[in-house]
């Protein structure tokens, strides 16, 4: 199997791969560059390739493995090339955030700490990615940058914000990559593209060296197409840094080693209510094929979910509008027309608002906490629909008229609320008038129980009720 | 508790003077908008009963940069932790 073949192959392939010497790490290095050069001006994932880098970190590997170098053998990563959300510090580029504001400023010297992490596993950055303006938004239809085209359909929406972090995963120019969620930007458009996305508990990931978006919600994560490259992934992730406030020490806890374990003492339920009241009639139709897969029987409610889902948006709008008030004040028609005037109303909300969401999101995370006495997973669709049209404004959700790009994050901002460990997991046709499209279902576990989530993950995608297949882009 | 277009338009235009933040007639409507979907959260929020002693969910952790200061304490695994919360 030559560089390219491996290409649509799993990030643990290609790490085997290079690792046995049956390819090198350049080798996969061009493979990836070749596909993005590609693809590129069909999917918009990318708004930087960072090529000389990619080729040297590359080379580095292979003359290392030349050497005999047992530790760079070891690698969990080995050569696997990777790309990151471009609100990641990358040493050498503008931090761009998604926005024109950013362009021009000074170039991030040093990359952010989960950056030099994959690339001290052996991972290989080949560039960042497009994303909504300043993480503010569900579609990744930047202005700036033109829209990301979802890869399996490309006049559909990628999903947001991290809309070329899903869309670069699943058009094969990548195996793994990074994206934020503070909301649902990375469960929604792994829910679209039909990959894997894992957003970790709150304050398990260091954030410091990211664009900030919503300080208080604003979580770090990945897409892969395995629950094993995820874990992976993971893995090389982890591991507190005192440099982010809200980053809380804990020690590492890998989770390759138990994805054997299985469904193996795993209470699981089926989330009812709201999750199922603001799913389309698809969305519904994958938890039931997953909830099938897992045998899980149970039906459980958490009370109050609109109004958790209320709180994480006055929260996310107050916190993200004080952020940028400077730049709101003096260059309002920079920013993106999308998020612009959510963000200018933002500014302007009252103390007591915020500070009434900020009590009613704790009322809701200790509900969850009770609920997770009986219950160790639960599972709930990722998005409302399948991936709308470019452009679409409005959505009609079981009768509902509901905007379409607030909307998509329905069913994610009330889990993100209260930072509870999900990873998306793909579904596919499950609309018989879209066969070609996925929807994901969010596999959700107590705080810091990551590990049940990517068990969960994997016993799907081996028992063959999920899979993130590389689009075919014809 | 919701609040009328005018009550909008009021605290909109006021709250921008205080904060020295122009709104142009080209994004005015818009903001009016959004602020009116911001007050209809806000109002599903209030309507929740929660008490004086239901805390908000922000912390501080006081910061000393001596170097015999332990910042935070470095949890247990995911085990210690199950074990801890029984």
């Amino acid at each position: 199997m030559n560089a390219t073949e491996l290409l649509n192959r799993s990030a643990a392939d290609m790490a085997g791969a290079v690792r046995e010497g049956r390819v090198s790490a350049t080798a996969l290095a061009h493979a990836s560059l070749d596909r993005i050069a590609a693809t590129q001006a069909r999917v918009n994932a990318f708004t930087d390739v960072t090529a000389l880098r990619a080729l040297q970190t590359a080379a580095d590997l292979d003359a290392r493995l030349a050497m005999g170098d047992t530790t760079a053998k070891a690698l969990p990563l080995l050569g696997v090339p990777f790309a990151v959300k471009n609100l990641f510090d990358v040493a050498g580029l503008t931090t761009l955030a998604g926005s024109k504001i950013e362009r021009g400023k000074p170039v991030a010297a040093h990359d952010a700490p989960l950056v030099s992490r994959l690339q001290a596993a052996g991972g290989v950055l080949v560039g960042a990615l497009n994303m909504d303006e300043y993480a503010y938004g569900f579609t990744t239809e930047n202005s700036h940058e033109g829209p990301t085209h979802n890869p399996h359909d490309l006049a559909r929406i990628a999903g947001g914000s991290s809309g070329g972090s899903a869309a670069a995963v699943a058009a094969g120019q990548v195996p793994i990559s990074l994206g934020s969620d503070t909301n649902g930007s990375i469960r929604v458009p792994a829910s679209l593209c039909g990959t894997f996305g894992l957003k970790p508990t709150y304050g398990r990931l260091p954030r410091n060296g990211t664009y900030p978006f919503v300080a208080s919600l604003d979580h770090l994560g990945g897409f892969a197409r395995s629950a094993l490259d995820l874990a992976l992934m993971y893995d090389a992730l982890q591991g507190f840094d005192s440099r982010d406030a809200g980053c809380v020490a804990r020690r590492s806890e890998p989770t390759v080693a138990e994805l054997p374990h299985g469904l193996q003492g795993l209470r699981i339920a089926v989330l009812g209510g709201y999750f199922h009241d603001q799913a389309g009639p698809e969305a519904r139709e994958a938890v039931a094929r997953v909830a099938q897969a897992l045998n899980a029987q149970q039906e459980v409610e958490l009370p109050e979910v609109a109004r958790a889902r209320a709180a994480a948006f006055i929260i996310s709008n107050a916190e993200g509008g004080a952020l940028h008030l400077p730049d709101l004040r003096t260059r309002a028609a920079d920013f993106e027309p999308l998020s612009r005037d959510r963000f200018l109303a933002g500014a302007l909300l009252p103390a007591a608002w915020v500070h009434n969401a900020q009590r009613m999101r704790r009322w809701f995370a200790l509900r969850a906490a009770e609920l997770f006495q009986n219950v160790d997973v639960l599972i709930a669709p990722a998005t409302p629909c399948a991936a709308p049209a470019i452009g679409t404004e409005w959505l009609y959700i079981n009768g509902q008229k509901l905007p379409a790009r607030a909307s998509m994050g329905l069913l994610t901002q009330p889990i993100s609320c209260i930072g509870l460990p999900v990873c998306a997991v793909p579904v596919w046709a499950c609309d018989a008038a879209l066969p070609h499209l996925a929807l994901g279902v969010q596999i959700i576990a107590a705080p810091w129980r990551e590990d049940r989530v990517l068990r969960v993950a994997h016993y799907l995608q081996t028992a063959g009720a999920i899979s993130a297949p590389v689009a075919s882009l014809n | 508790m919701s609040m009328t277009l005018t009550e909008i338009e009021n605290y909109v235009d006021a709250a921008a003077v205080v904060l020295k933040l122009p709104l142009s007639a080209d994004h005015r409507p818009g903001v009016l908008n959004y602020f009116a979907l911001a007050s209809s959260m806000a109002d599903l929020v209030a309507a929740q009963a929660l008490s004086v002693c239901d805390d908000p969910a922000e912390s501080f952790e006081p910061i000393s940069l001596s170097r015999d200061a332990v910042s935070k304490r470095v949890f247990g695994t995911r085990d210690e932790h199950a074990t801890n919360t029984r």
